[in-house]
C-alpha cells in the first residue's frame, strides 16, 4: 500500500486545484518535488474502474436517458421529414438562391466537419505529444468524431441537388462517356478527404476499444451479451505478445491520424480559397480553418462531458483538471481565431485590392453585420474568460462558454459561406439570404441525429478508454485487493 | 499429487505490473519461449522483458502507404491523362500538384486500415498457443497479470514448471490439461 500516493488520497474534485503538488525538501539532494495532480481520483482500484465505466452499458437505461432519447429522436424525425420533403419537392425550398449558391448545406457541412476534428486532435496529437489526461475522454471524443462526420456526410450529398447521383462522385469505371471526376477540382479532393477521415477514425476508434470490449466480455453475465462482445472483441485476451503489435500499430494510426486531422480541414477550406471569391481566396484559409475545427471541436467536446460526466457519475475519471485543460485549448485557439479575423481585414486593407476591401466592409457593416458581431463576440471575445482559473475550474461558465463558443463557430462558417457571395462583382445579382422552415429543420434535425447516435453510443460501449485508464492509474493504490484500506 | 499426463501449459497471476514484469524477464532467463502475460492494459518494457523485440508491423504500414501512394497515382493518371485528358486552358493533363491531396488521403487510408486489420491478425497468430479463455476471463482484461508457459515449449516439464511458476511468487498456480480442467500445484 501507498498512502502518501496522491491516488489514494485525493477523493473528488475538492481535492483538486489544478497545481502540483509541492512537498519541499523531498527531493534525492534536498530540493523540493513536485508530484501531478492525480488523473484519477476517489481512491479506486482497477476493478472499481471496470464497474464505473461499464454499468451505463449493463443496466436498464435510467429515465433520463429515454428522456434525452425521446427529444435527440424528436429531431431526428425532423431531419428525415425534410429531407424526404427536399427529395420529393426539389432544391428550391431551401434557402440557396441564384447569387448564395452555396447556402445552409455548405455552412452545415463545415460545422459538422469541424466539431470532428477535436475527436482525432485528442485521440491522435495528444497521443504522440503523451499528454496523459487524454485517456479520460478520447473515446468520447473519437466517438464524436465519427458521428459529425456522419452528420457532416449528409449535407454534400444533399448539396448535389439530386442525391441520387451521388455516386457520380467516385471514380468508378462508367458508361457515361468515359465521364470521370476531375483530380483538378478541390471538391474532388474533399472526396477523398472526407471519407478516409471517416473510415480512419471509425478505425482508430474500434482500435481503441479492443482491450475494452474484451473487458465488456469477461464482465458480462447474460449469454447473449457475452456472445455478442466475443464477436466484438475478436478474441482479445490481454496477451503480452498482442498488446506489443496493437502498440506499435495504435502509434502508426496516430502517426497517420495527425496529419490526416490537418488535411481535412485544409481540404475543406481549399473548396473556397481556390476559387476567386473575395473573401475566400486568401491564403491564410487553410490553418484558419484547422485551428477553428478544433476550437469548435472542444468546444463540443466540453458540452458532452460536462453532461456526461454529472448523469453518468464519472468525475473521478473526468475530473475537473481534465476540463480546465481542455478551456485552455479554447482560450488559446479563441485567440487564434481572433488573430485571423483581424488579419483577413489586415490583408484586405493592406492588398489595396478594392473587392476584398468592399467585402470585408460589408461583412462587418453590412446586411449581415449581426451575424459577424454574433460570430465575433463568441468566438474571440467569450473566451477571453478563461484568463481567470476560477472561470475555467467553474462547470457552469465552461458549460455556457462552450454553447456560445459553437453558435459561434456555426456563425462563422454561415459569415464566410453567405457574406461572401450575397454581394459579388456584379451588383446587378446582389441577392439577400435568409433561413427557410426547411433550412431550420434540416439544421436542427443533424442535431438530433447527432445526439441519438451519441445517446446510443454510451449506452452500447465504454465510454472510457478502461484499458488506458488503468495505464495512467498508481498500480500499488489501483491493485490492493477487495476491501482493502487504502 | 497426481499430475495429468497431456498437459496444455501452466498459470498464475501477479496483483502488479512490476511483479509480472519481473516475473517475465525469470520466465526469459530461465530459457522459456514459448510463454505469454496476459494484462489488463500493456505494461511498459515488457517485450524487453520478454525478449520478444520490437513489432514488424510498422514495416507492413511502410509498405502499405507506399501501395496506397502508388494506386492514386496510377488511377489519377490513368483518368486524368491515358483515358480521357480535358483541356484546361492549355496547362498539362499531368497536373501533379493537383494530385498531392487525393495521394495523401489513399496514403493514409491504405496504411491506417491495413495496419489495423494486420495488427489485429498478428496478435492472434505471430504467438503462442494460448491458455483457455475461461481460466482467465474473469482476471486478465480486469486486474490480474496473468503469466502463461505453453506445454509446446521445449523446456516444459509439467511438475518443474509448476513449481518454477509458483517460485516467480504467482499466486493460484494451476496447470491446465488437455481438455482445459485445472490442477493446483
Amino acid at each position: 500500500m501507498n498512502p502518501s500516493s496522491p491516488y489514494a488520497t485525493v477523493l473528488d474534485d475538492r481535492g483538486l486545484f489544478g497545481r502540483p503538488v509541492v512537498e519541499r525538501g523531498a527531493g534525492p539532494c534536498g530540493g523540493d518535488v513536485e508530484i501531478d495532480e492525480p488523473l484519477v481520483t476517489g481512491n479506486k482500484r482497477y476493478a472499481d474502474v471496470d464497474r464505473d465505466i461499464c454499468l451505463h452499458t449493463e443496466r436498464f437505461p435510467t429515465g433520463r436517458w429515454w428522456v434525452a432519447f425521446g427529444i435527440a429522436l424528436a429531431f431526428l424525425s425532423l431531419l428525415v421529414f425534410a429531407l424526404v420533403t427536399l427529395f420529393y419537392v426539389g432544391i428550391g425550398i431551401v434557402a440557396p438562391n441564384g447569387s448564395v449558391g452555396w447556402g445552409t448545406f455548405i455552412v452545415n457541412f463545415v460545422f459538422w466537419i469541424g466539431i470532428g476534428h477535436a475527436g482525432t486532435l485528442i485521440s491522435a496529437v495528444l497521443f504522440l505529444f503523451r499528454q496523459r489526461w487524454r485517456t479520460a475522454i478520447n473515446r468520447s471524443a473519437e466517438a464524436m468524431t465519427l458521428f459529425a462526420v456522419a452528420c457532416a456526410g449528409i449535407f454534400p450529398l444533399i448539396h448535389l441537388g439530386r442525391v441520387w447521383f451521388a455516386y457520380w462522385l467516385v471514380p468508378i469505371p462508367n458508361g457515361r462517356g468515359p465521364l470521370w471526376i476531375n483530380f483538378n477540382s478541390a471538391l474532388a479532393w474533399d472526396i477523398f478527404a472526407i471519407s478516409t477521415y471517416g473510415i480512419v477514425s471509425l478505425v482508430f476508434w474500434y482500435m481503441g476499444m479492443l482491450p475494452d470490449l474484451a473487458t465488456v466480455r469477461d464482465r458480462a453475465t447474460h449469454v447473449w451479451r457475452k456472445r455478442l462482445y466475443h464477436a466484438l472483441a475478436l478474441g482479445w485476451n490481454g496477451s503480452s505478445r498482442a498488446w506489443r503489435h496493437y502498440e506499435a500499430a495504435y502509434l502508426v494510426l496516430a502517426g497517420l491520424a495527425t496529419p490526416l486531422v490537418f488535411s481535412v480541414h485544409t481540404i475543406v477550406s481549399f473548396d473556397f480559397a481556390t476559387s476567386i471569391i473575395p473573401g475566400w481566396h486568401t491564403t491564410i484559409f487553410p490553418p484558419y480553418f484547422v485551428i477553428g475545427a478544433i476550437f469548435s471541436g472542444f468546444a463540443m467536446v466540453i458540452t458532452l462531458m460536462t453532461i456526461m460526466r454529472s448523469v453518468f457519475n464519472l468525475k473521478n475519471y473526468i475530473t475537473i483538471n481534465h476540463m480546465e485543460a481542455m478551456a485552455k485549448v479554447i482560450m488559446l485557439t479563441g485567440m487564434l481565431v481572433g488573430f485571423a479575423y483581424v488579419t483577413e481585414f489586415f490583408m484586405a486593407w493592406y492588398s489595396g485590392n478594392e473587392y476584398e476591401g468592399f467585402i470585408f466592409r460589408n461583412r462587418a457593416f453590412g446586411p449581415f453585420s449581426w451575424a459577424y458581431a454574433m460570430m465575433f463576440t463568441c468566438n474571440a471575445i467569450v473566451p477571453q474568460v478563461f484568463w481567470c482559473k476560477a472561470m475555467r475550474r467553474h462547470p457552469v461558465v465552461l458549460f455556457v462558454v462552450a454553447i456560445l463558443v459553437n453558435v459561434g463557430m456555426w456563425f462563422e462558417r454561415f459569415v464566410i459561406v453567405v457574406t461572401s457571395l450575397h454581394r459579388d462583382f456584379l451588383p446587378s445579382s446582389w441577392a439577400t439570404f435568409a433561413l427557410t422552415r426547411f433550412d431550420w429543420m434540416i439544421l436542427l434535425g443533424s442535431f438530433g441525429l447527432f445526439f441519438t447516435l451519441f445517446l446510443l453510443f454510451v449506452r452500447a460501449v465504454p465510454t472510457i478508454a478502461i484499458s488506458e485508464i488503468k495505464g495512467i492509474m498508481d498500480p500499488t493504490v489501483a491493485a490492493r485487493s477487495e476491501g482493502a484500506p487504502s | 499429487m497426481s499430475l495429468p499426463t497431456s498437459a496444455r501449459g501452466v498459470l498464475g497471476h501477479f496483483a502488479l505490473p512490476r511483479e509480472a514484469l519481473a516475473a517475465a524477464a525469470k520466465v526469459r532467463d530461465a530459457g522459456y519461449t514459448h510463454f505469454d502475460l496476459l494484462t489488463p492494459f500493456p505494461v511498459h518494457g515488457m517485450d524487453e522483458a520478454m525478449g520478444v523485440g520490437p513489432s514488424w508491423v510498422p514495416w507492413v504500414s511502410a509498405a502499405l502507404a507506399f501501395g496506397g501512394i502508388l494506386t492514386a497515382q496510377v488511377m489519377m493518371n490513368y483518368i486524368m491523362v491515358i483515358d480521357w485528358p480535358l483541356n484546361f486552358g492549355g496547362k498539362p493533363a499531368f497536373a501533379w500538384p493537383s494530385f498531392i491531396p487525393v495521394t495523401f488521403e489513399l496514403m493514409v487510408l491504405f496504411a491506417a486500415v491495413g495496419s489495423a486489420i494486420v495488427a489485429i491478425w498478428a496478435g492472434k497468430k505471430d504467438t503462442v498457443p494460448q491458455p483457455p479463455a475461461m481460466l482467465i476471463a474473469t482476471g486478465a482484461t480486469i486486474d490480474k497479470f496473468v503469466v502463461w508457459i505453453s506445454a509446446t515449449d521445449a523446456r516444459f516439464d509439467p511438475a518443474a514448471t509448476l513449481a518454477f511458476v509458483a517460485s516467480l511468487g504467482a499466486r493460484d498456480v494451476h496447470l491446465v490439461d488437455a481438455q482445459g480442467g485445472s490442477h493446483a500445484a
